[in-house]
Parts: C-alpha cells; sequence; structure tokens
C-alpha cells in the first residue's frame, strides 16, 4: 500500500530522483550561419516519455539527431546513465541503446522489409545473411506492433508511406533500446495505426525505456507523455509537467506568445 | 452489410516476373541476338566460334563483376581500361625482365587494387564524385602505361603463364572458366553475404546506412578496390591471350563493361544490382561485337552498330521496367 503510493508519487514527481537515462547541457549546433540549437539542457528518466513540440525550424529534429549520434554537437555535453559519452557517430549511439525513428525513415528502398527491420543487425552464419531467420524475426517484429505487411520479402519501395513508417518505428523499438526518440513517427498513419504506436510507446515504458516523442499532434502527448518541452528557434523555452498543463497554454508557449511580451 | 475482406495476394508468378523483368529481358535479348547472327552467318554456331567467343568475353565478364559492385554503390569506375594497360604493360615487361609468373602474377593483382584504393579514398573519403576520379584515372593511369612502354608492344617470353589465355580445361577455355568462377563468387557475394547487403544498402541510401551503423565509407572504397583487382586480372588473361603487352590495351573498354552492367539491369541510380544480369550483358556485347565480325561488317562500322544496339535495348529494358514500377 505504502510502496504503492510511493510508486505514484514518484511517477508524479518531476524532477525525479536518480540518475536521470539521458542528461545533456548546453547543445549548441550551427549549419553554416544557421544557429540551429542555441544551447538546449534536458534530463529525461527511464520509464518517462517526455514530448518536444515546437514551430518548424525550431530545432527539434537537431537537437534529437544530436541524441543519436548523427549530428557531432558543436559545443555541450551529453550524459547516459551518469557517464559521460561523446558519440563519434551513429553506430556509437546505437551500441549504448539511443534508437532513432528519423523523419526522413531512413530505409532502402531497394531492400526487402525484412533486411530493413534488420539493417545494420543483419543476422548471420558466417559472413552469410540468414535470410529465413531475418524474415521469421521481421514477421514476428511487425505482428507484436500490429502492423500488417503480408509479404515481408517484399521491397520497401513497393509500400505504402504508413506502412514504411511503420517498419522505421518496428525497426527501433525491437531491439531493446534504452532510449528511443521518434521523431514525427504518426505523421503518415491511420487511426489504428496511430494507436498502435502510442500503445507501443505505453508499454516500452513500462520496461523502462526511456521515449523522446517529436509530434505536431498534440492530442497525443497528452495520451502519453509524461513532461512536454517547448522549443522555440533553437532554444528550450518551456518544459511542463503533462498533468499541470492544458492544450492552451501548450499552444500559446508553441507560437511564442508571452515571450514577446 | 458491408463485408470487410482482405486484399487478394498477387501470385507469386507475377511478383517473379516483374522483380526479373531486367533479366528475362536481357536473357531474351541475348537469344534473339544469337538467332539473328546465325541466319546471318551459320558458323557463328559452330563451336570453335562459340569457344573463341567465350574466351574473348572473359576479361569483360570479369571487369563487369567487378563493376557491379561499384555501381550498385551508385559509383561508377571510368578508369578500368587504364588499369587493364597499365597492367599489361607492366606485366610484360617484369616477364620479359625474368621473373617468375607466380610471382608477377599476385604483385600485378595488388597493382590493380592499390590503384583502386587510391581512387576508392578520393571517392568516399574526399567525397569528389567518381565520375570525376575515375575520369582523371582513365587518363593519367594509361598515360603512365605509355611513359613505361614508349608505347611499343612488348613481348612475352614463352612460358606456362601464356597458358592462362590459351588453355582449355575439358575443351572449355581457361579465361572462360575464370570469368565464371569469379562471376559465381560475385554473385553469391552481392546476394548472399553481409558485405552484399551492406553495397546494396550504400547505393540505396548512402546516409541511412551510416545511421544503422554500417562503415558507409569504408564500404564505398572497397568497391574500387574490387574493380582495380578485377582490371587488373582481366589484364593478366589478356596479356597471357595475346602474349605481349602493350599501353594500348583494352581501348574503349570500360564503356563495354558499364554497357554490360545497365544492359543487366543494375541501376546506375544505385542500390539494385543483378550479377545474373551482367553475365547475360557481358556476354550480350561480346555476341554482338563477333557478330558483326561474322557478318563481315566494315570494322569501322561495328562501333556504331555497337553503339546504337546498346542505346535501344537498355532504352527497350527500361520501358519494360517502367510498366511495373514507374518510378524514378
Ligand atoms: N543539415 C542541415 N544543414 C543546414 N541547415 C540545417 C540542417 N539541418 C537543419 N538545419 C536548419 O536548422 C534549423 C532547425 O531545423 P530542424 O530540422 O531541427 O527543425 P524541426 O524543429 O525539426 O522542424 P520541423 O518541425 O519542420 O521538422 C532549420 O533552420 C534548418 O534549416
Ligand atoms: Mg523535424
Amino acid at each position: 500500500m505504502n510502496a504503492h503510493l510511493a510508486e505514484a508519487a514518484k511517477a508524479a514527481s518531476i524532477p525525479r530522483d536518480g540518475t536521470p537515462r539521458i542528461s545533456v547541457r548546453g547543445i549548441r549546433k550551427s549549419f553554416g550561419s544557421i544557429q540551429a540549437l542555441r544551447g538546449v539542457d534536458l534530463d529525461l528518466w527511464a520509464g518517462e516519455c517526455l514530448g518536444i513540440v515546437g514551430d518548424n525550424a525550431a530545432g527539434k529534429s537537431t537537437f534529437t539527431k544530436i541524441l543519436a549520434g548523427t549530428y557531432i554537437p558543436d559545443e555541450g555535453s551529453i550524459e547516459l546513465d551518469g557517464k559521460g559519452v561523446r558519440y563519434s557517430g551513429p553506430a556509437e549511439a546505437r551500441n549504448n541503446g539511443v534508437e532513432m525513428v528519423y523523419q526522413d525513415l531512413s530505409l532502402c528502398d531497394t531492400i526487402d522489409v525484412a533486411g530493413n527491420l534488420y539493417l545494420g543487425r543483419e543476422l548471420r552464419r558466417g559472413p552469410f545473411l540468414d535470410k529465413a531467420a531475418m524474415q521469421d524475426g521481421a514477421r514476428a517484429m511487425l505482428k507484436r506492433l500490429e502492423v500488417r505487411i503480408p509479404n515481408v520479402a517484399a521491397k520497401v519501395a513497393q509500400l505504402s508511406g504508413g506502412q514504411r513508417q511503420s517498419i522505421a518505428i518496428a525497426r527501433s523499438a525491437s531491439f531493446g533500446p534504452r532510449v528511443l526518440i521518434l521523431d514525427e513517427p504518426t505523421s503518415a498513419l491511420a487511426v489504428a495505426e496511430v494507436e498502435a504506436v502510442l500503445a507501443l510507446i505505453m508499454r516500452l515504458k513500462a520496461e523502462g525505456v526511456a521515449v523522446i516523442l517529436i509530434t505536431h499532434r498534440l492530442q497525443d502527448l497528452f495520451r502519453v507523455c509524461d513532461r512536454i518541452a517547448v522549443m522555440y528557434e533553437g532554444t528550450k523555452v518551456a518544459e511542463r509537467a503533462m498533468d499541470k498543463t492544458n492544450l492552451e497554454e501548450i499552444v500559446r508557449l508553441i507560437v511564442g506568445e508571452g515571450h514577446h511580451t | 452489410m458491408t463485408l470487410y475482406t482482405e486484399r487478394q495476394q498477387g501470385s507469386r508468378l507475377q511478383d517473379f516476373l516483374e522483380a526479373n523483368a531486367h533479366v528475362l529481358s536481357i536473357a531474351l535479348f541475348l537469344v534473339a541476338c544469337c538467332a539473328f547472327f546465325t541466319v546471318l552467318n551459320d558458323v557463328f554456331l559452330s563451336p570453335g566460334n562459340l569457344l573463341n567467343l567465350l574466351r574473348q568475353a572473359a576479361p569483360t565478364l570479369i571487369v563487369a563483376v567487378a563493376m557491379t559492385f561499384v555501381i550498385t554503390t551508385g559509383g561508377i569506375d571510368l578508369s578500368v581500361g587504364s588499369i587493364i594497360a597499365l597492367v599489361n604493360a607492366v606485366a610484360a615487361i617484369l616477364l620479359r625482365d625474368g621473373w617468375d609468373w607466380p610471382i608477377v602474377s599476385v604483385l600485378m593483382i595488388v597493382l590493380g587494387a592499390l590503384i583502386g584504393t587510391f581512387q576508392g579514398y578520393f571517392i568516399a573519403y574526399q567525397r569528389i564524385p567518381a565520375f570525376i576520379v575515375t575520369l582523371a584515372g582513365l587518363s593519367a593511369i594509361r598515360g603512365v602505361a605509355l611513359v613505361l612502354t614508349g608505347g611499343f608492344s612488348i613481348l612475352i617470353p614463352p612460358s606456362l603463364f601464356l597458358t592462362l589465355g590459351r588453355g582449355t580445361l575439358l575443351g572449355i577455355p581457361l579465361p572462360a572458366l575464370l570469368g565464371l568462377v569469379v562471376a559465381v563468387v560475385g554473385y553469391v557475394v552481392l546476394t548472399s553475404t553481409v558485405y552484399g547487403r551492406r553495397v546494396c544498402a550504400v547505393g540505396a541510401n548512402t546516409e541511412a546506412a551510416r545511421r544503422v551503423g554500417m562503415p558507409a565509407k569504408r564500404i564505398l572504397l572497397s568497391v574500387y578496390v574490387w574493380s582495380g583487382g578485377a582490371a587488373a586480372l582481366a589484364a593478366l588473361v589478356i596479356a597471357a591471350r595475346l602474349g605481349s603487352g602493350s599501353s594500348n590495351a583494352a581501348v574503349g573498354m570500360e564503356l563495354d563493361v558499364i554497357a554490360a552492367v545497365v544492359l543487366g539491369g543494375t541501376s546506375l541510380a544505385g542500390g539494385r544490382g543483378t550479377m545474373l544480369g551482367t553475365v547475360l550483358g557481358a556476354l550480350t556485347i561480346s555476341v554482338i561485337g563477333n557478330g558483326l565480325i561474322l557478318a563481315h561488317i566494315d570494322a569501322f562500322y561495328t562501333q556504331i552498330v555497337t553503339g546504337s544496339i546498346i542505346l535501344i535495348a537498355i532504352w527497350l529494358n527500361m520501358r519494360i521496367f517502367d510498366r511495373g514500377g514507374g518510378k524514378r
């Protein structure tokens, strides 16, 4: 009974105790003359889902790509479970359990569904691909996420936009990530598929995965996120616990009203 | 009441035909070419001519197998003809000077691979377009061969080396067997190994390959090592067949090789390569060359006819493919 309460209190109280799963400080990144990020701090705990919202070009994708090792920040530090990390590329981040669904999906059109799901983690027998095992595994992955793709040997180019998005999500969620970053994962999905993704996020949270969700569908944030961070022109302008805010406030924070006064 | 039914799965046969449209069409085209040249001159189908054809097709085939990897990454290697000339010339010089042929053979393949590494470095790590790097190579490497030989042909003293180009095993020319072995290895590597998968991934979406942790640059570099090495092997075969080395060997060979690969259905855009298609493409190119000679067409016209046939064949091939996909 007491344990239950403590558990609930822990879930609601922010910031939490213990070391964050991922903790970043002072991240800056410029592309030529464009300051994409102008110093972003963020903490994220295991089992938590953080929503990131903001205008187009606010820097959401750039920020998360830095967490995933795709971009190297100009300045700033990243700690994973209290240990400082400095990625030289996405391979290292992936080895550390940081997975990302990119806005552009990052699929190989000419490779089949199973091959894309196992891209970079091919099952092998010696130097050879174990195609049968990958196809079985692919079917299992897709089934777990309730994705309906009849033929896992089909080339990804032949699939619909939503199916492609589902594959990118399945790829990132199926190999036991510690941090899962979803950059607009539901933009092309139909009703049932969105529900499946939200259910997936809840399931991963329960398993202790730290999830970052970028989306423009604000109603989804209220269903799965514990916290929300608002970005504006390359900075984090606000952070709110989900149960202490509402839709109007978030909309106001995104468009920047109140910051200009 | 409306029923929710699942869409019927298309027939497997239709899927298969669609997926292999390229290979099937080039196979048909090859058969058509053979039939056509047989009608023009029935010597074409004689065993002697066919074996000779295979012997001559071998160098093109060997290089085309490696070129399939290069083009699958979305690259191109225009320097293979010049690498052949250089290796051909250097091998002849060393053999003339009394070096042992096994040592020379190994050294030459290393030389080809090193040239490939050099070019691959600029392509993969310095991000200079493959077209530019290998175009520069095409010019410079043959230049080195010209300097070394002074433009003269160098005779190779008789030794076991020459059987590499002239010998037969069970009645089949050794070069053809060598080409077959290279093609089979290339087929297995491209379709069934992790490395082959990486080559496809880098060609389809380099950034995606990088993001899932593949060493994209190293893979990109590696394919030029293969094309350099394969060109060197082809050069040895040519040197052994002709019994001499010359800086004028294999002029324009890069075009035959690239045509063979593209005829076979490997996409110049990258990401999709077919080794079976490449083998058929290389045979087709050789059949056209051989058939035109047998038909007594003036050598000056041969080039015009070859070029036109290649254009038409690739055009037809793309039409057939477009009906299926319609993308790109
Ligand atoms: N590779 C790049 N090269 C140059 N500029 C870039 C690059 N990536 C991002 N930028 C710039 O950085 C800024 C932030 O872009 P980012 O993609 O992070 O925005 P976002 O918040 O994800 O927007 P959206 O909601 O449209 O996805 C933009 O001004 C963009 O032009
Ligand atoms: Mg974005």
